[in-house]
C-alpha cells in the first residue's frame, strides 16, 4: 500500500481491515471476501476493478454499511460500521454517505430537484442553497429541475444521481457502475464530474467497475480477484489498465492466460 | 402452457391468496343468499305442510280484495259456520273443521308479552281432540273460556308451565286463564306465537257473527281429494262458498310465500351483486398488477415463439383456477354464515328449518358466478400481456402503459351528464319519477367509476396536501405513488366508494326520513296523548275505558282495514268525525271535513289527482259486509294518515267486519285545563293490564318512528359492511402487489437512508389516501343522489332533507382508519426489506 497523499495527519476517510465475508454453509461457502484490507482517502477518486465473482460489489457494500462483514473491521468517517444496527446504519447513509447505482437512481415521481434533495428532506436537515447552485451548476442540470426523471435522458438522470450523491456533503460517495447503462458522451459527462468534484469540491469518490475508460478517470485503481486485493494503479490511463487487467486475469496459475481446448479432437476420419 | 400457468400460481401463491379470498367472499355472499331463502322457503314450506293437511277446503268464493293487511294473499268473503254441518252430512267426508284463529296477545311468567321478534304473528285457534295437524304433548286441552293450551316454542318462550295461569288478551277483552297443556306442531314455526283455545270460546272470539274464513274437510279412507271436492260443491258450493283440493290450498299458499320472500331475496341478492362487482375490480386490479410483473416473462414466451393465444390462456388458465377455488371456497363460506345465521336465529326465539340449505342449483350458480366474474377481470389484462411485444424481453425497465383512455372519459361524461339530466328531471316532476331517478342515478354512479382515473391527479394532490405539508417528504413520496398509476389507484378506490356511498345515502335517507316523519307528526297530530300497541291492534276495551277517564274529552281510534274503492283494492281509514280539528289537523284541499258527520269521506289529494275526483263525487266501498256508495266530502293532504280514503267511523264499522279492522292508533285530546301528567298516569294505569299496550306524547311517537328507521338502518349498514370489508382487501392487495412491483425503488430509497419507519408511514399515508378518495367520492356521489329523494317522493311523506353530517364525518373517520389497517401487513413486507436484495432485484 503506498502511503496515503495529501495530509498525512489526517487519516483514511474509510478504511477496511482484513475483511471476510462468506456467504453459504459447509461444502458450499463461498468466499466473497477473503481478508481484504484497504484505505480510501479524502479527495481522491478510487476505481475498484475486477472480473465478476471478484467481491468488488461486495467489498463496496461492506464499506457502504448495506452488507455486514462476516469478520474484519470497516471503518467510515470515524464510525465502525461492522458494529451498528440498523437504525444507526440507516442514519449514516442518509447524510454521511451518498450513493450512485448503476440504474434506478431516482424516484421517478419526484422531480429532478426533489430527488437531489431527498438525502437531506428524510434527515429533515435544511439545504444549504449556496451548495445546492453549486452542486446542480456543476452537474449542468440548472435548466431541468423541474423535470421528472422520465423527461430526462440517462445521462442527465446519473448526473442528477450524482448531484443527490453529493448534497449533503457525505464523507464518502459510492458508486456502483454509474456509467455502466450510458453511451460513451454520457459516461464521459458523469465520469468528468465525478473527477471534478473530487478535485475542486473536495469529496472522497469510491466507485465500482468494470470499464477502462472510466477507471482512467480515477486517482487509483484497486484490483480484486477471488476476494483478494491483487492489485494498485497509480494516476491509471486506459492503457495501463487494460495492460494490469490482462496480467490478473485467472489462468491455469502459470499466468499463460486462458488455457485454449480445441473444440473437437481430430481422432479419425469424419466422413466414410 | 398449462405447466407455466400453474407454476406461475405456486410461485406466486400470496398474491393469488387475496384475489382467491375476494372472490371467496364476493360468492359467500351469493351462495349465502341462495341457501338462506331456500331455508326460509323451507321452513315455511314445512308449517304449510304440516299444518294444512286437510284434504279439501271450504272457503268464500269471492275474492273482497287482492290485498290484505297481512300482505299475505287475497281476501275472501267469510263463509257461516252452519255449512260445516251441512258438509259432514255429505258422502266420503269423515269430518269437517272449521279454522276459527284471530290474534291474541299472551303474558308470559315475567309480566310482560309474549312477543317473537322478527314480525312472527301471535295468534290463538280452536283446538279440535280429531285435528291431524296438532299433537298433544303434555297435559289436556282446553274446556272452557278461562284455559288454554300452548304450543311448545310458545310455553318455552314464556317462562310458563303447564298449572300456571296468565293472562290473555283475546277479541279486545283481558281474560284470566290456566294452562293446561302443550301442543306441538309437526315443524318449527320460525316462533311464532300460538294459543291453543276451546272451540266455543275461539268462535266467540273470532267468529263472533257466525262466519270463518276456511274450513278443513277430512276425507274418509279411500276418497280422493277431486272426488271429496265434487261432491262438496255439489252439496254445499253456490257462489259464496267453495271447494278446493287441499292441493290447491297448499299450493296457493306456497305462491304468497315466495312472493313475500320474493322481496327479501331480491334485496339480498342486491347485496350479493355488490360484492360481487366489488369483488371483480380487485380480481382485475390483482391480475393487472401481476401481468404488468411478469411482462418481461410474457415476453420471453413469446420471443422463443408462444402465440397470443398461447399466453392469454396461460393467464386465463390462472385465472379459472383462481376463480374456481375462491368460488368452491365461497361456497363453503356461505352455508357456514347461514347456518351461523340461523343459530342467531334461533338464540332470538325464531327457529327455522333444520334442513342443510344447500342445493345443487346454489352450487352450481355460485361457483359458475365466481369462475365467469373471475375470468372477465382477468380477461383485459391477459389480453394486453398477450399482445406483448416480444422486444419487451430485452427491456431492462418494465415499460407501463397508462394510456389515458379517451374512449373512456368520453363515456364517462356522457353518462355523468344523461345521469344528472334524468335525475334533474325526476326532481321537476314527471311520469314514473322513481325509476327515473333510479336510472339517472345509477348512470352518475356508473360515470363516476368510469372518470374516477381522471380525477386521480387533481384530487389526490388536493387530499394529499396536508401530508405534503406536514411530513416532508414522505407526504410527497406517497402521493407520487398513489398518482402514478391513477387507473390503479381508481379502481382500487372505486371498490370502496361504491359501499361508501351505498352507506352515505342509506344515511341522508334515514335522517330524512326520520325528520320528515317528526314534522308530519308536530304539523298534524294536535292530540295531547297517542295508545298504541306492541302488536299494532289496540283492543276495542281500551278505548272505551280510556274515554271514561275524567280528565278525557275524546279518545279517538283510528280503525284500519283493506277494501275495494271502486273495484280495485285498496287500504281505508275509519275515523271519529270530529276527530278532525281536534285530534288531527291536516291540510284541507277541498271540501270540509265536517262533511263527515253527514257520512261524507275524505279522500287523499294524492289519489284523487290520479282518479280524477273531487268534492261531490261518488266512489263505491266495499269491504266484508257488503258496498256502498259515498259521496266525497273533503280532499286532504295528510301524511300521518296513511291510507287514500278516510270513512267516518260508524260507514266503516258497517262496511267492515271487526275481525277484518284492527285499531293501528287512538288519539287522545285532554279537556281544557287538565293536567296532562295526571292524566298520563291515569291513562296508563287503564292500559296497563293489557300489557302490549303504551301510552305516547307526540315527541315519543316521533321518536319511535325514528327507531323503526334506525333499525332498518342497521341492518343495512351491516350488510353494507361486507362490500367494505371486500373493499378493504382491495386496498390491501393492490399496496401489497405495488409495493413488489417497487422493490428497487424501495432499496434506492433505504440506501439513502429512509428509515424502516419512514417507509412504513409512506405506505401508511397512501393508503389512507387511497381510502378518503373513495370514501370522499362516495359519499358525494350517494349523498349527492339521496338529496334529491325528498323533492321526488315528497308525496310518499319524505317532505325533509336531512343530511347527517356527523354520521357522515364519522364514515370519513372511518376511511383513514381503514386506510390505515390495510397498510398494516404491506407496511411491515416493505419495512422488512432488506436494502442490499431490494437494491439488487432483479
Amino acid at each position: 500500500m503506498r502511503a496515503l497523499a495529501a495530509d498525512p495527519g489526517v487519516g483514511p476517510i474509510a478504511s477496511a481491515r482484513d475483511l471476510v465475508k462468506t456467504y453459504g454453509r459447509g461444502e458450499a461457502v463461498v468466499r466473497a471476501l477473503d481478508g481484504v484490507s484497504v484505505d480510501f482517502a479524502r479527495g481522491e477518486l478510487t476505481a475498484i476493478m475486477g472480473p465478476s465473482g471478484s467481491g468488488k460489489s461486495t467489498l463496496m457494500h461492506c464499506m457502504a454499511g448495506l452488507d455486514t462483514p462476516t469478520a474484519g473491521t470497516v471503518v467510515v468517517d470515524g464510525e465502525d460500521v461492522g458494529r451498528m444496527n440498523q437504525r444507526r446504519l440507516t442514519r449514516l447513509r442518509r447524510t454521511r454517505l451518498g450513493f450512485v447505482f448503476q440504474a434506478f437512481n431516482l424516484i421517478p415521481t419526484l422531480t429532478a430537484e426533489e430527488n437531489i434533495r431527498l438525502p437531506l428532506d428524510i434527515a429533515r436537515r435544511p439545504v444549504d442553497r449556496a451548495w445546492f447552485d453549486t452542486v446542480v451548476d456543476a452537474v449542468g442540470l440548472r435548466d431541468r429541475l423541474d423535470h421528472r426523471p422520465g423527461e430526462l435522458s440517462g445521462g442527465q438522470q446519473q448526473r442528477v444521481a450524482c448531484a443527490r450523491a453529493l448534497i449533503s456533503r457525505p464523507a464518502v460517495v459510492f458508486a456502483d457502475e454509474p456509467t455502466g447503462n450510458l453511451d460513451s458522451r454520457s459516461s464521459g459527462e458523469v465520469l468528468g464530474f465525478l473527477r471534478r468534484s473530487v478535485d475542486e469540491l473536495g469529496q472522497a469518490i469510491v466507485m465500482v467497475t468494470h470499464d477502462a475508460t472510466a477507471a482512467s478517470y480515477a486517482h487509483r485503481v484497486l484490483f480484486l480477484a477471488d476476494g483478494r486485493l491483487v492489485g494498485e494503479l497509480e494516476d491509471p490511463t486506459r492503457e495501463t489498465v487494460l495492460d494490469a487487467l490482462r496480467g490478473f486475469t485467472p489462468g491455469d496459475g502459470d499466468g499463460h492466460g486462458r488455457h485454449e481446448q480445441p473444440l473437437a479432437q481430430t481422432a479419425g476420419p469424419v466422413t466414410r | 402452457m398449462t405447466r407455466v400457468a400453474l407454476r406461475g400460481i405456486r410461485s406466486h401463491l400470496g398474491r393469488f391468496l387475496l384475489s382467491v379470498l375476494a372472490v371467496l367472499l364476493g360468492v359467500a355472499f351469493v351462495a349465502g343468499t341462495f341457501a338462506l331463502r331456500t331455508m326460509l322457503s323451507t321452513t315455511f314450506s314445512d308449517i304449510i305442510a304440516s299444518s294444512v293437511v286437510g284434504d279439501a277446503y271450504l272457503r268464500g268464493a269471492q275474492e273482497t280484495s287482492t290485498t290484505s293487511p297481512t300482505g299475505l294473499g287475497t281476501e275472501r268473503n267469510r263463509i257461516p259456520l252452519s255449512v260445516a254441518d251441512d258438509a259432514e252430512r255429505v258422502e266420503g267426508v269423515d269430518r269437517v273443521l272449521p279454522d276459527i284463529t284471530g290474534p291474541i296477545v299472551v303474558v308470559g311468567s315475567e309480566g310482560t308479552a309474549v312477543i317473537s321478534g322478527n314480525g312472527a304473528p301471535s295468534f290463538a285457534m280452536a283446538m279440535y281432540d280429531d285435528d291431524p295437524s296438532v299433537e298433544l304433548v303434555d297435559g289436556r286441552a282446553p274446556q272452557g273460556p278461562d284455559e288454554v293450551a300452548l304450543e311448545s316454542s310458545t310455553l318455552e318462550a314464556s317462562g310458563l308451565a303447564v298449572g300456571d295461569r296468565t293472562t290473555v288478551v283475546v277479541g279486545g277483552a283481558l281474560a284470566e286463564v290456566e294452562v293446561v297443556g302443550e301442543a306441538a306442531f309437526a315443524a318449527p314455526l320460525a316462533g311464532a306465537v300460538i294459543v291453543m283455545l276451546d272451540v266455543d270460546t275461539a268462535t266467540a272470539a273470532y267468529a263472533p257473527d257466525g262466519t270463518v274464513a276456511t274450513m278443513a274437510v277430512y276425507g274418509e279412507e279411500g276418497t280422493t281429494q277431486e272426488g271429496l271436492v265434487d261432491a262438496l260443491s255439489a252439496a254445499v258450493g253456490d257462489d259464496t262458498v267453495a271447494a278446493v283440493t287441499g292441493e290447491l290450498l297448499r299450493e296457493e299458499s306456497e305462491e304468497q310465500v315466495q312472493s313475500a320472500l320474493g322481496f327479501v331475496s331480491t334485496f339480498l341478492l342486491v347485496f350479493a351483486a355488490i360484492s360481487l362487482f366489488v369483488g371483480a375490480f380487485i380480481i382485475a386490479n390483482t391480475f393487472q398488477m401481476v401481468v404488468r410483473q411478469r411482462q418481461r416473462e410474457y415476453a420471453m414466451l413469446r420471443a422463443v415463439g408462444a402465440s397470443p393465444l398461447q399466453v392469454f390462456s396461460t393467464i386465463l388458465v390462472q385465472a379459472a383456477v383462481v376463480g374456481l377455488l375462491g368460488s368452491a371456497l365461497g361456497v363453503g363460506a356461505g352455508v357456514g354464515l347461514v347456518a351461523a345465521l340461523r343459530g342467531f336465529f334461533a338464540t332470538m326465539g325464531m327457529e327455522l328449518s333444520g334442513r342443510i340449505p344447500l342445493d345443487g342449483f346454489t352450487v352450481v350458480v355460485s361457483v359458475v358466478t365466481g369462475t365467469v366474474v373471475s375470468l372477465v377481470a382477468a380477461a383485459v389484462p391477459a389480453r394486453r400481456a398477450a399482445l406483448t411485444p416480444p422486444v419487451e424481453a430485452m427491456r431492462d425497465e418494465v415499460v407501463t402503459h397508462d394510456r389515458r383512455s379517451v374512449v373512456r372519459a368520453a363515456a364517462g361524461a356522457v353518462l355523468l351528464v344523461g345521469g344528472i339530466a334524468a335525475v334533474a328531471l325526476a326532481v321537476r316532476g314527471t311520469e314514473d319519477a322513481g325509476t327515473v331517478l333510479g336510472l339517472g342515478a345509477a348512470s352518475v354512479v356508473v360515470s363516476v367509476l368510469l372518470l374516477a382515473p381522471t380525477v386521480v391527479p387533481a384530487a389526490l394532490g388536493v387530499l394529499a396536501a396536508p401530508a405534503v405539508a406536514l411530513v416532508r417528504p414522505l407526504g410527497a413520496l406517497a402521493r407520487g405513488n398513489v398518482t402514478r398509476v391513477p387507473r390503479r389507484t381508481a379502481s382500487t378506490a372505486s371498490a370502496l366508494m361504491i359501499g361508501m356511498a351505498l352507506v352515505g345515502a342509506a344515511s341522508v335517507l334515514a335522517a330524512s326520513t326520520q325528520a320528515s316523519t317528526r314534522v308530519i307528526v308536530e304539523n298534524e297530530s294536535t292530540s295531547d296523548l297517542l295508545v298504541q300497541s306492541a302488536t299494532q291492534a289496540v283492543p276495542e276495551e281500551v278505548v272505551g275505558a280510556v274515554a271514561a277517564l275524567d280528565g278525557v274529552d275524546r279518545a279517538d281510534p283510528v280503525r284500519f282495514a283493506a277494501l275495494t274503492v271502486d273495484g280495485t283494492s285498496d287500504f281505508g281509514l275509519g275515523l271519529p268525525a270530529g276527530a278532525f280539528g281536534s285530534a288531527l289537523d291536516v291540510e284541507v284541499v277541498e271540501g270540509s271535513t265536517d262533511r263527515m258527520a253527514d257520512g261524507e269521506v275524505a279522500v287523499q289529494r294524492s289519489r284523487a289527482e290520479d282518479e280524477g275526483w273531487s268534492v261531490g263525487d261518488t266512489v263505491t266501498v266495499g269491504a266484508g259486509l257488503g258496498e256502498r256508495e259515498l259521496t266525497i266530502g273533503a280532499v286532504i293532504d295528510s301524511r300521518a294518515l296513511g291510507a287514500p280514503v278516510v270513512l267516518p267511523e260508524d260507514v266503516f264499522t258497517e262496511l267492515v267486519p271487526t275481525t277484518e279492522a284492527v285499531i293501528d292508533t287512538v288519539f287522545v285530546v285532554a279537556v281544557e285545563g287538565a293536567d296532562l301528567d295526571a292524566l298520563r298516569d291515569d291513562v296508563t294505569d287503564v292500559v296497563r293490564p293489557y300489557v302490549v299496550v303504551s301510552v305516547l306524547d307526540n315527541e315519543q311517537f316521533a321518536d319511535e318512528l325514528a327507531d323503526q328507521v334506525d333499525q332498518v338502518l342497521v341492518i343495512l349498514y351491516a350488510l353494507l359492511g361486507l362490500s367494505i370489508v371486500i373493499a378493504v382487501l382491495g386496498i390491501v392487495n393492490t399496496l401489497a402487489l405495488s409495493i413488489a412491483e417497487r422493490t428497487r425503488e424501495i432499496g434506492l430509497l433505504r440506501a439513502v437512508g429512509l428509515g424502516r419507519l419512514q417507509l412504513a408511514t409512506v405506505v401508511t399515508i397512501e393508503s389512507v389516501l387511497t381510502a378518503v378518495f373513495g370514501t370522499v367520492l362516495g359519499l358525494v356521489v350517494g349523498t349527492g343522489l339521496a338529496a334529491t329523494l325528498p323533492q321526488v317522493f315528497a308525496d310518499e311523506g319524505l317532505t325533509e332533507l336531512a343530511v347527517p353530517w356527523g354520521q357522515l364525518g364519522v364514515l370519513l373517520g372511518l376511511a383513514v382508519v381503514i386506510g390505515a389497517v390495510a397498510a398494516l401487513w404491506p407496511a411491515i413486507r416493505a419495512a422488512r426489506m432488506d436494502v442490499l436484495d431490494a437494491v439488487s432485484y432483479e
